[in-house]
């Protein structure tokens, strides 16, 4: 029951702050220079009527609010407007409709564009992040419980080394020892003109393109997991209850698998649920890199070319997916701890 | 000002210089600092100055002229990571600055002000968190013009959410301090609390946080010059790895062009990092220790005891010894040559006033000690077996099916994720892996009933118990195995009369009927006089007397078991007021040189102060370490003691 009310809070929390997005997203690039109604619409290649009718489809001839014709408040628009015919309102009202807008640039739809490079993106995401996890994990533990010993300030040293590189730059590093030594490809998603080749050919050649930017992911995150699961682990060896466990005669792996690690999952997993929002962020460095067809890389060649819907979807996805990672994260320690899904 | 609050913010200022991390990462700061400063100085090339380039002096690798080889477009790659120093550290400063200003005020504010305050912008800083930093950097610093300034801004302005959070709740957390309440009692203005109260102890969590924020905005800074959003009129250590990434640095193998740059990212970064955790360490001293860790093995030695067992002791101490050894400190001696022995059935009180080493000598028994411990001598000898030298396997196998340990505290020892009724399966599935699983789950039952707990209650967590019930399902934790000893360390403090009378009756009938041994440490004489059979009573580690429990309550012998007695209420007498012993027990760590009690001892003469007496037979089955005493044997009779 309490747990119930506790994630319905946390889920209207989650819908407002959504809903504070929107309006902060839709303002902000009505805000910056380069007028939307205006910019990148003026394609020769288009016909006046079809520039017409994507105006009237997402309000681009009407003021952005009541009043205002942009948000310079010096050209006054007119002002007699229902607030249902503002720019505003029918960008809400094409949203709650699933549609996110056209790009500017390539004329697609923004959402199908979204689509297909947030896929791109969850499958060199995937990979990387469960590596990172398992192994960060593992390492903390070991860590941990080999505390103040060589072993413990190897892995502390190493990973706050690794923490410590900028993100590209590993990619970099690795794409010119990859590149040059180990044969791999130098970024893409695909070698060209493989279509024809067999399935499995494909697969391999799609593999070979994720080993680099995986490995780049792996150590970044390994790093960062390894050091919040180290310093979670010692917290939870130090309890009175791990010595209980180990009074009772259970063996070292015993007491680390049904007691440590249990209690020490439940803050680890909270932030790596957190942490996975980021990541979708965070791909953008790497994208760059191993020239990734991802989300990121849309962010990044949209704001060369002023492609103001695909900005704006693509930040509404960003947030969206934090803020989702935030849900996840509140449902599984709801979930995971009986202090409190439990009654007292 | 409370002094506890703020000794923890002085020891963390205090502890700074001492901390070897932060100290690595200061200098390294320090360096990239003086190399920014002086580049002109330092620096063999000018940048900036205009070169012709020629195929010969592109991407020429690493030689006498350029240490570190020429980039894309001949210039040498030493110099721009001298000047590449001053944009990072630039950026990282001024942009931290504009960080931690806007998010220390939020925080500070909605921390302070709470209700509709806190709610509003906390909501504003949720907004401005879930919008990820780097493309929102990308978006505002591309869109408006990639100039230092603006590159500084963007970075500042996005970079705040955390340190609100932090100061947020830290805020809160000092707000409700005591402290805090008096000085707005007497009628302090909220700027002043804020200044003179609140800030000082958010301060050193500010300073910690700022090493990371300054890190994150140099990590930040150099994605976007790699990004290519970079002032063009400045040379960044991200800007050199853009030209050399767009520049064919790779397929022309000028991995130097790549290294280098990186390199001095990572040098900056890396100080903040260990700057920042030697400083976090410094404001958390974290537990050195935790259970798992290796311990010292136990130094173990054949020892006479001074009182030698009866032929049926099931366990037997001798001589035993625990130091606690602290880096560059000298060892703490907490229980020295302690013996005693234990019949089955007997029921011994281990009694003496806190931190006199009761526990640490209930926890060696098994050597359950923290990695601190060490057992420097003695003997821990059960059924003949010396269990100080059994490998930990064997030792394993001890633990709890021959001794087991009710441990001080309940809440915190019992695990608070596994249901109660599971974590006493688990003591029966190690010790019988051959019963089923209904036999398990029968026995749990009947032990949770025997205590009081209804069975089903066993499958609840310890937080859905009250405080008596979590004592008493330790206990019948620790009968699940049907020990031969167990040690209770003050089970009874948290019960109430009834059920403390309960848990007494019971194990009382276990002594009779299953013969088994209990060592009970408690304050509580009175409990001592019901059930006990001996008493060994401790003061500063050492034994001050041990005897049985009529002998020690009619003719005690030791001046500090006679002050404890005087102490302790007796309704049996109509005795004169009660007499506290006054001071406090020797703290461990500064132990007198003599006796231990003799600056309390309202007897002590000038030998007590100068020589530790050793422990005396006065009489039949009756020790004492007095100077004081005589012993019951004519000279020479005392059992020879190590110094």
């Amino acid at each position: 029951m309490q747990a119930g009310r506790l994630l319905l809070r946390k889920a209207w929390s989650a819908l407002l702050t959504i809903g504070f997005v929107l309006v902060l997203n839709f303002f902000l690039f009505r805000v910056l220079p380069g007028d939307p109604a205006r910019a990148g619409i003026k394609d020769p290649r288009m016909t006046r009527a079809a520039q017409a009718a994507i105006h009237a489809r997402f309000g681009l001839d009407k003021p952005v609010l009541n009043c205002l014709a942009s948000l310079n408040p010096l050209r006054r628009g007119p002002c007699l407007v229902s607030p249902l015919q503002t720019q505003f309102f029918i960008y809400i009202n094409n949203l709650l409709h699933g549609e996110l807008g056209i790009s500017f640039h390539t004329k697609i739809p923004v959402g199908e564009l979204l689509r297909a490079r947030l896929w791109n993106t969850a499958v060199l995401l995937s990979a990387g992040q469960t590596l990172a996890i398992v192994l960060g994990v593992a390492g903390g533990v070991l860590a941990a419980w080999q505390a103040h010993t060589r072993i413990d300030y190897a892995a502390l040293l190493t990973s706050l080394v690794a923490w410590s590189m900028p993100t590209f730059w590993l990619g970099l590093i690795l794409l010119f020892w990859g590149s040059r030594y180990a044969g791999l490809p130098i970024g893409g998603q695909l070698t060209p003109g493989l279509a024809g080749a067999s399935t499995g050919a494909q697969l391999r050649d799609a593999a070979r393109h994720l080993v680099l930017p995986t490995l780049a992911q792996t150590i970044i995150y390994l790093a960062e997991y390894l050091l919040i699961m180290r310093s979670t682990m010692l917290d939870v060896l130090a309890e009175d209850y791990i010595l209980t466990a180990k009074a009772k005669g259970l063996s070292t792996f015993q007491v680390l698998k049904d007691h440590a690690l249990r209690n020490a999952a439940l803050p680890i997993i909270t932030i790596v649920a957190l942490n996975l929002g980021f990541t979708v962020a965070g791909a953008i460095q790497i994208e760059a890199v191993f020239s990734w067809p991802g989300l990121g890389q849309a962010i990044f060649e949209s704001v060369a070319r002023r492609d103001y819907p695909v900005l704006q979807g693509a930040f509404l996805l960003l947030a969206v997916s934090v803020i989702a990672a935030n849900l996840l994260a509140d449902l599984l320690y709801t979930w995971l701890d009986p202090r409190v899904h439990a009654a007292p | 000002m409370s002094a506890g609050s703020n000794a923890a913010a002085a020891t963390f200022w205090r502890q700074l210089p001492r901390n070897r991390l932060a100290l690595a990462g200061a200098g390294m700061l320090l360096f990239a600092l003086g190399l920014a400063v002086f580049a002109p100085l330092l620096a063999p090339e000018d940048p900036r100055r205009a070169l012709l380039a020629t195929t010969y002096s592109i991407y020429a690798a690493p030689n006498a002229q350029h240490w570190l080889g020429t980039d894309d477009a001949g210039r040498d790659v030493l110099s721009n990571l001298i000047f590449g120093a001053r944009v990072s550290l630039t950026v990282g400063f001024f942009a931290s600055f504009i960080s931690i200003a806007i998010g220390g005020s939020i925080g500070m504010a909605a921390g302070f002000a709470g209700g509709a305050t806190d709610r509003a912008l906390m909501r504003f800083t949720d907004v401005v968190l879930v919008i990820p930093d780097l493309p929102l950097a990308i978006v505002l610093v591309a869109l408006t013009k990639p100039s230092l300034f603006n590159i500084i801004l963007v970075i500042g302005l996005v970079g705040w959410t955390g340190t609100a959070r932090l100061v947020r709740a830290q805020t809160l957390a000092v707000k409700e301090r005591k402290f805090v309440h008096r000085a707005r009692a007497v009628g302090a203005s909220d700027l002043r609390l804020i200044t003179r109260h609140i800030f000082p102890l958010v301060l050193p969590l500010l300073v910690v946080n700022t090493v990371l924020v300054i890190s994150l905005a140099i990590l930040e800074e150099s994605a976007l010059s790699f990004l290519g959003l970079s002032d063009p009129t400045t040379v960044s250590w991200g800007q050199m790895l853009n030209y050399a990434f767009s520049r064919g640095a790779t397929s022309s193998g000028a991995w130097w062009a790549l290294l280098a740059p990186g390199a001095g990212i990572v040098w900056v970064v890396l100080g903040c990092t260990l700057l920042g955790y030697g400083l976090e360490q410094a404001l958390n001293p974290r537990v050195k220790s935790h259970h798992l860790m290796r311990p010292a093995a136990p130094q173990t030695s054949a020892m006479q005891s001074a009182s030698p067992a009866p032929a049926d002791a099931l366990l037997e101490v001798r001589g035993l010894s625990v130091d606690f050894v602290a880096q560059q400190q000298p060892a703490v001696h907490a229980v020295q040559d302690v013996s005693f022995s234990l019949r089955p059935g007997e029921i011994m009180g281990l009694v003496g006033e806190s931190g006199c080493g009761k526990t640490t000598l209930s926890l060696s028994l098994l050597r359950l000690l923290p990695a601190a411990g060490r057992i420097t001598g003695g003997q821990v000898l059960y059924h003949g077996r010396n269990l100080l030298a059994l490998p930990e396997a064997q030792l394993a196998a001890v633990r709890w099916k021959e001794i087991a340990i009710v441990f001080q505290g309940a809440m915190n020892a019992l695990n608070p994720l596994l249901p109660v009724g599971r974590q006493i399966a688990e003591a029966v599935e190690r010790h019988e892996p051959a019963a089923t699983a209904a036999a398990v789950a029968q026995r749990v039952g009947a032990l949770l009933e025997q205590v009081g707990i209804p069975a089903a209650r066993g499958r609840q967590f310890a937080h859905q118990y009250s405080g008596g019930m979590r004592q008493r399902a330790m206990i019948a934790m620790a009968l699940a195995c049907n020990p031969k000893v167990i040690i209770c360390d003050e089970p009874t403090t948290a019960l109430d009369v009834i059920i403390q009378a309960q848990i007494l009756e019971l194990l009382n009938a276990l002594r009779r009927q299953l013969g088994l041994a209990v060592i009970f440490v408690t304050h509580d004489l009175g409990v001592v006089a019901e059930i006990c059979d001996t008493v060994l009573v401790m003061y500063g580690g050492v034994v001050a007397e041990y005897a049985s429990v009529d002998t020690v309550f009619n003719q005690p012998q030791h001046p500090y078991t006679r002050a404890l007695l005087a102490a302790f209420p007796d309704f049996s007498r109509r005795h004169n007021a009660l007499v506290s012993i006054p001071g406090q027990p020797p703290r461990l760590h500064a132990l007198p040189p003599g006796c231990r009690f003799a600056p309390r001892c309202s007897s002590a003469q000038a030998l007590c102060h100068t020589q530790q007496p050793q422990l005396l037979r006065v009489g039949a089955e009756h020790y004492a370490s007095c100077h004081l005493l005589q012993p019951m044997l004519p000279a020479g009779s005392p059992l020879p003691q190590p110094a």
